[in-house]
């Protein structure tokens, strides 16, 4: 015995609950078009709830590939389209949708069951997970870096034209293609920090000169490296006629804070940056002969700290000529992000590696679902001559 | 620039599409073109409580069944709000969710017998029109 079929019921609602031994009309919607202005996402269902509860943000200038943010990641997103005829139809109750149902006029009684069809979609858009866009982040930066200059400025909003190459925060995220987490991190990888709003990266010689002057006066003061006062230092600098806000900015980049209660922090600068900071200034005019190098650097940098080749990898490179060793800055955070062009440089630079020269450039390369092994096998040739011999990375 | 997603809907309460997949294409007859909105196309049959379904089309049939979308699907409708003076901010409109679909993997079969076919005639489109239940005006 058939069933009879559902009175009233149309929409993707009569195809959801289609009874045993009945059926329903599929018929064109009387609104059918092409609706260019709806999208379909695939996504994990763990997505679901960012996307339902509004944590998720498209991200991109106009020429650029669009990126889905959640707080926390960012997401590629590439069409997918289809050769098959998949036919779309709208819950019934939806209002934008709401159908004029045509009654029929031999059932004026009987509503018919349909399932109206309001367009035929060519494919929808998937996601797949990938490294926030950071270089950008970098460059944007680097526009307008905060000099010694500047301190006598006071407030930028009173002068719109000196707004010129600074960004705030809602600047950053309509720029930047990466989650807020990740601008943050981003942020806080190039050391940069908000000054009136504005978030920007210090100019180098002014860091030095900072830096510097932390240096003197704990040799004036009696001051020990792993035990630096913040209110004494920050009020030292102060009078000396350096801002306070930079003061503690300095002591963020060179140094780690050693206690977490109040009344005051106290700081114990880091070996390993502040050596980097001096290698990097006494590179700064070209290559230097690796014994002159060593020389200038013991000489520059604070006593009790000891400068071991070691702690400048990723900063620095050797290369011999005829029987002197030469070494020369090449800071690996001065290299792209991206896999592709981060090989490129270090192959233009040199045309064979050895894995422990390799390791210190590429150890930051971070792509969701690609290890270190698989970044070596896409990207470089790994030859080996023979059993015991270290493998040597060129260009593939 | 951002785009924002929102969702209107209720915790949990965002309304399911439905979809229809099948291969090839829907094709009205010529003179249907210009008059699609409510033409009909098909009866879908669900022959008994197993999730198998069949699909007429005209002089075809299909056979599907109602599958599990791998991920949810979520439909967005572009919206665009006034923005200052002269531009316009674009935000995305959560409007539904697609979790299932009736897939139809296979070729459609005739219903009426027609003499066989030696050689490798390409797959007609479905056409619509020729249905008698679309003759009533």
């Amino acid at each position: 015995m058939e069933l009879p079929p559902q009175s009233g019921s149309i929409g993707a609602e009569a195809l959801k609950h289609i009874a045993p031994g009945s059926s329903i009309s599929v018929a064109y919607h009387s609104s059918f078009g092409p609706y260019e202005d709806l999208l379909f996402l695939e996504l994990d269902e763990k997505l679901l709830p960012d996307v339902l509860n509004e944590r998720v943000v498209l991200r991109g200038q106009p020429d650029e590939d669009a990126v889905l943010c959640t707080q926390s990641k960012t997401y590629a997103m590439k069409f997918v389209g289809t050769s098959n005829s998949v036919l779309l139809v709208p819950p019934a109750n939806h209002s934008e949708y709401y159908e004029n149902q045509l009654k029929n006029d031999s059932n004026s009684d009987e509503e018919k069951v349909v399932a109206p069809v309001l367009k035929v979609v060519s494919g929808n858009m998937e996601l797949i997970e990938t490294a926030p866009r950071l270089d950008k982040l970098k460059s944007l930066l680097s526009e307008k870096p905060y000099k010694l200059e500047e301190d006598d400025m006071g407030n930028l909003e009173e002068n719109q034209e000196s707004r010129i190459g600074l960004y705030n925060w809602n600047d950053l995220v309509d720029n930047i293609q990466a989650s807020d987490e990740e601008l943050l991190s981003g942020l806080q990888a190039l050391s940069a920090l908000e000054i009136y709003g504005y978030w920007r990266l210090v100019d180098g010689s002014y860091m030095d000169m900072i830096l510097g002057m932390i240096l003197k006066n704990a040799v004036l003061n009696d001051w020990s490296l792993n035990a630096l006062n913040e209110d004494e230092v920050v009020s030292t600098l102060e009078s000396d006629g350096f801002p306070g806000v930079l003061a503690r900015h300095c002591l963020n980049v060179y140094g780690n804070r050693v206690n977490e209660c109040m009344p005051s922090f106290v700081w114990k600068l880091d070996e390993k940056r502040v050596c980097i900071h001096f290698a990097r200034d006494i590179l700064k005019g070209g290559k230097r002969k690796l014994e002159s190098f060593m020389d200038e650097w013991r000489q520059k940098i604070p006593d009790g700290m000891q400068p071991t080749f070691d702690l400048v990898e990723g900063e620095v490179l050797t290369e011999k000529i005829g029987v002197e060793t030469w070494v020369h800055a090449f800071s690996v955070a001065s290299l792209p992000s991206t896999p592709a062009e981060r090989f490129s440089i270090l192959f233009r630079e040199r045309p064979k590696w050895e894995w422990k020269d390799l390791q210190p450039y590429i150890r930051d390369l971070k792509l969701p679902g690609l290890s270190s092994e698989g970044l070596l096998l896409k990207y470089t040739r790994r030859t080996q001559p023979s059993a015991d011999a270290e493998p040597v990375f060129s260009a593939r | 620039m951002q785009i924002r997603v929102r969702c209107n809907c209720g915790e949990g309460n965002c309304e399911e599409w439905g979809v229809i997949e099948l291969q090839g294409v829907v094709e009205p007859q010529p003179g249907f073109h210009d008059s699609l909105p409510n033409l009909q196309i098909g009866t879908l049959c669900r022959p008994s409580s197993q999730e198998v379904y069949t699909f007429t089309v005209g002089y075809h049939e299909l056979t599907g069944s109602k599958v599990p979308l791998k991920k949810p699907m979520v439909v967005l409708k572009k919206v665009k709000h006034p923005d200052g003076e002269s531009g316009c901010k674009v935000e995305l409109q959560v409007v539904g969710v697609i979790r299932h679909k009736i897939l139809f993997k296979n070729r459609p079969k005739a219903l009426i017998s027609k003499p066989q076919i030696t050689s490798r005639e390409r797959q007609k489109p479905i056409m619509l029109g020729s249905s008698p239940s679309n003759q009533t005006a």
